[in-house]
């Protein structure tokens, strides 16, 4: 398992950063869901976090979970009350225009697991 | 901790922008009592998905947490339209949320199935038409 830092990460899936949050804090675990419970109720603790989901609730659990990136993937957007939110706990919220599928495959070459 | 402490959340009907606002207090509250990390992520989980059924089927209501040196204690209180059979509202899968719950990612049967797995009393009250309190307490090491 590696530890690779958000703006590697950022880098690997080409990422548009909306929220730059801690670009240097390091995640080794990512995690992919877009039922609100189903990823609430995982361990997805400290993960990042692959969605297609783009609203503000997104941002809520995030915090619970102290998830430090939201990726939201193929090429979906972040609603602005999301990106408000996300600016205001310090979570960089970025978005792939990549798949959910290609994007995890990216950053499992990256070394991160699930 | 030398005083049990009393936390109260008014959680309204359909908002879901407020939505993770209680939870989100009683896990700071909870981390800043030094109280262990997988007992604030258990209570966390309980109180989001409470929260979350309060805004989506109870017409809002209230949510009271206290904690003392043994337990926390969550509970959510709603006048809401009742649970007609709690037997089935609690297995994994079953939901009677609507289209807008679900476009968010909500309503996915996984709930009350969630909280009850992380808490060690789990107690549901409901009468229909009159409302549903729900009760639960996660006992500390």
């Amino acid at each position: 398992m590696a530890s690779v830092r958000i703006s590697e990460l950022c880098a690997e899936i080409d990422a548009k950063v909306h929220v730059p949050g801690d670009m240097d804090r390091e995640v080794e675990r990512a995690a992919v869901g877009d039922l609100l419970s189903f990823v609430m109720g995982s361990d997805a603790d400290g993960a990042a976090w692959i969605t297609v989901q783009t609203h503000l609730n997104v941002a809520a659990v995030a915090v619970l979970k102290d998830i430090p990136i939201i990726i939201i993937a193929s090429g979906r957007e972040p609603a602005a009350d999301l990106f408000e939110r996300c600016r205001a706990e310090g979570i960089a919220l970025v978005s792939a225009a990549a798949s959910v599928f290609d994007t995890c495959v990216k950053l499992g070459r990256l070394g991160i697991s699930g | 901790m030398a005083d049990p402490i009393h936390l109260e959340y008014e959680v309204a009907a359909d908002d879901y922008q407020a939505a993770g606002a209680a939870s989100n207090s009683v896990k700071e509250t909870l981390k800043m009592l030094g109280l262990p990390t997988a007992i604030s992520r258990r209570a966390a989980i309980i109180t989001y998905e409470a929260e979350m059924n309060l805004v989506i089927h109870g017409g809002g209501g209230k949510i009271v947490a206290n904690i003392d040196e043994e337990s926390v204690e969550l509970m959510t209180i709603d006048e809401g339209p009742g649970i007609p059979d709690v037997e089935k509202a609690v297995q994994e899968g079953f939901t009677t949320a609507g289209d807008r719950a679900r476009e968010m990612g909500f309503g996915a049967g996984m709930g009350l199935p969630n909280i009850k797995r992380n808490a060690d009393v789990f107690e549901i009250f409901t009468e229909v038409g009159t409302g549903t309190t729900l009760r639960t307490v996660i006992n500390l090491p």
